[in-house]
């Protein structure tokens, strides 16, 4: 017996063919098939109707299997996703196209959780996606981060040997995130350091942006390939500009009015806050334009700097509310006082020898023509 | 190694380094002119030390660029002059009151202070760039200017050119990302603070230095400096 495609499961719960539809404009309007190369590059064509291509593929394929690991994490990640706003797209991704295994939301516990990942991955193997939240940690073998007993390395590599691709959601899963900060106590790395042999996409943010996450969850399941990424395998739907680029106090930002502090009249006024540590020239992210909370507000917005948190180390990348032009390495007053010293000191003795080269010189002079007379 | 790691190294242990490099050797620079000594001032004193101080900088730096026609300089080499003097002006306030650089002084000294707008301190790179360009055209196209010239002042003029280039196209987002522009203006930087204790931009010190004497032997004298 074949398998349920998505829209039948769909019309099993309930749900309407209008809903669908509408549905599935949404999502390929959120997955940018309109306008985004990934549509031609993998043999689809969205052309004018991106919404059909969509239909056609959540009407003709399965539900994805999906095993969602969390390693190093806080799960705010999942938090995010758990808590969005936008139900009508992040649930229904999750709940209606997939998810077998989820520590946080599945109410399996224990073994039970483990028989069903392990159910799912043997069962799907070769064809599920692996959703990793939190860094792997690889100190000691992995001893750091233990789950049911078994080592986060072990659990890593088992799962990713079968898996179709890998989505490493948040900073700590893209690029080792907090764990991995200064002096990196456990270990920390991306997954993408750690499994190499599998098509891999980072989602980094603190958290990811839950649509981004599922979109790309979505892409996969559509296009039946990762989507088109950036050097640092982000996809470029959603990193393809920084913060900065759609921000909406940019303006400000080219007019040169900043907010000197958080109380202050620029503040007040919506100025750009470059002078307290926004990171938006550097971080590439969608916070700007897919906004939080169905596009209700982002941390800029809100009159918070950007922290950078979907760009690799961001927690060692200079103050959060320093200025991005300030350096992220000042010599202490003890360095520049060795500096100049050993300035003094060379100067010094050179000046010193040239001085006893005079000197003697002017000896041999003198004492010349004395000779040279007698 | 992408782009993000390398801003980072040169924003970061490397600016460091060349920070480092640079007060360690402007401190020599400094120490082996001052050890060099001058003959004993034997003239009897007739005025004070510190007006003639005083004097110089006012003269020098608030009174005669505004009347530039009774200086022989001016006369002789306008285009020299003007460019030049624009030049200093736009690296002066550029480094000291454009709001990214004034973050740079803050963190590392601890204190900031107001800067300019936005606008201002761009208009005034541009003017420093158009300036440069003026100067280096000169300069390869004077007979004699071509003569003096060997490969060092060919340098400087580079080292000082590109963290300006760097920095105005970082400010507009042109040609590369911005953390590209970014990595490359901090390069550049970087490369500038090993330089100048080793070239003549080490004059930025001596130029004060040079100043000082100078006035305080024209107040001593009693004569204007």
């Amino acid at each position: 017996m074949t398998e349920k495609t998505v829209y039948e499961h769909w019309r099993e719960s309930g749900l309407s063919r209008r809903d669908f539809m509408k549905f599935c404009g949404l999502l390929s309007g959120m997955m940018g098939l309109e306008f985004l190369p990934p549509v031609k590059a993998f043999g689809a064509v969205a052309g004018p109707d991106p919404a059909g291509l969509v239909a056609e593929a959540l009407t003709s394929k399965p539900r994805l299997p999906l095993i969602w690991l969390e390693l190093q994490d806080c799960a705010g990640c999942t938090e995010a996703i758990s808590r969005s706003q936008s139900p009508s797209l992040v649930n229904l991704v999750l709940n209606k196209i997939a998810v077998d295994y989820q520590e946080t939301l599945m109410s399996a516990a224990g073994f039970q959780a483990e028989a069903a990942m392990r159910g799912t991955m043997e069962k799907y193997k070769g064809q599920y996606v692996l959703v990793v939240e939190g860094s792997p940690s690889v100190d000691a073998n992995g001893v750091y981060c233990t789950i049911g007993g078994r080592s986060n390395l072990n659990i890593l590599r088992e799962a990713a040997a079968g898996a179709a691709a890998i989505i490493a959601t948040g900073n700590c899963a893209a690029f080792g995130g907090i764990p991995k900060a200064k002096p990196n106590p456990t270990g920390a790395r991306g997954v993408g350091e750690i499994i190499t042999d599998k098509p891999i996409v980072n989602i980094p943010g603190c958290p990811a942006i839950p649509e981004v996450t599922t979109g790309t969850i979505a892409h996969f399941l559509v296009m039946g390939a990762l989507p088109k990424t950036d050097s640092l395998k982000r996809p470029l739907t959603f990193y393809g500009h920084a913060i900065h680029d759609h921000c909406l106090r940019r303006p400000f930002y080219d007019a040169g009015k900043y907010a000197g502090a958080f109380d202050d009249s620029g503040a007040r006024a919506g100025h750009c806050l470059y002078k307290l540590g926004c990171k938006g020239p550097t971080t590439y992210n969608a916070c700007a334009s897919l906004k939080w909370e169905q596009g209700l507000s982002y941390p800029v917005q809100s009159g918070h700097p950007c922290l950078g948190c979907s760009e690799p180390n961001f927690w060692d990348g200079g103050g959060f509310y320093v200025g991005q032009s300030a350096p992220l390495e000042r010599p202490t007053v003890a360095a520049v006082g060795i500096a100049a010293g050993a300035g003094v000191a060379l100067g010094a003795a050179l000046a010193g020898t040239n001085a006893a080269r005079k000197r003697k010189a002017e000896k041999a002079e003198t004492a010349g023509p004395k000779e040279s007379s007698e | 190694m992408d782009w993000t790691e390398i801003l980072q190294f040169f924003r970061g242990s490397f600016f460091k380094i060349s920070l480092l490099v640079f007060v360690g050797g402007m401190t020599y620079r400094l120490v082996r002119i001052l050890l060099l000594g001058w003959p004993r001032d034997r003239v009897k004193s007739r005025g004070s030390k510190a007006t003639g101080v005083v004097k110089t900088y006012l003269k020098g730096l608030l009174v005669l660029p505004f009347i530039p026609w009774v200086k022989r300089t001016f006369n002789k080499n306008a285009l020299t002059y003007i460019a030049g003097g624009l030049f200093h002006l736009s690296l002066v306030l550029v480094i000291f009151f454009a709001t990214p650089h004034m973050l740079v002084w803050k963190s590392l000294l601890g204190f900031g202070w107001p800067t300019l707008s936005f606008p201002v301190s761009d208009w005034l790179a541009a003017i420093g760039i158009i300036a440069l360009i003026v100067l280096l055209i000169n300069r390869l196209t004077h007979p004699v200017l071509k003569l003096l010239t060997r490969s060092p002042l060919w340098l400087n003029w580079t080292l000082v050119f590109l963290p300006f280039v760097t920095g105005y196209a970082m400010t507009h987002h042109m040609l590369f990302r911005y953390e590209v522009l970014f990595g490359l203006h901090m390069i550049t930087v970087d490369v500038l603070l090993i330089w100048i204790p080793l070239g003549r931009i080490s004059h930025f010190l001596f130029y004060f230095f040079s100043r000082t004497i100078h006035g305080a032997q024209a107040g001593k004298r009693a004569v204007t400096p």
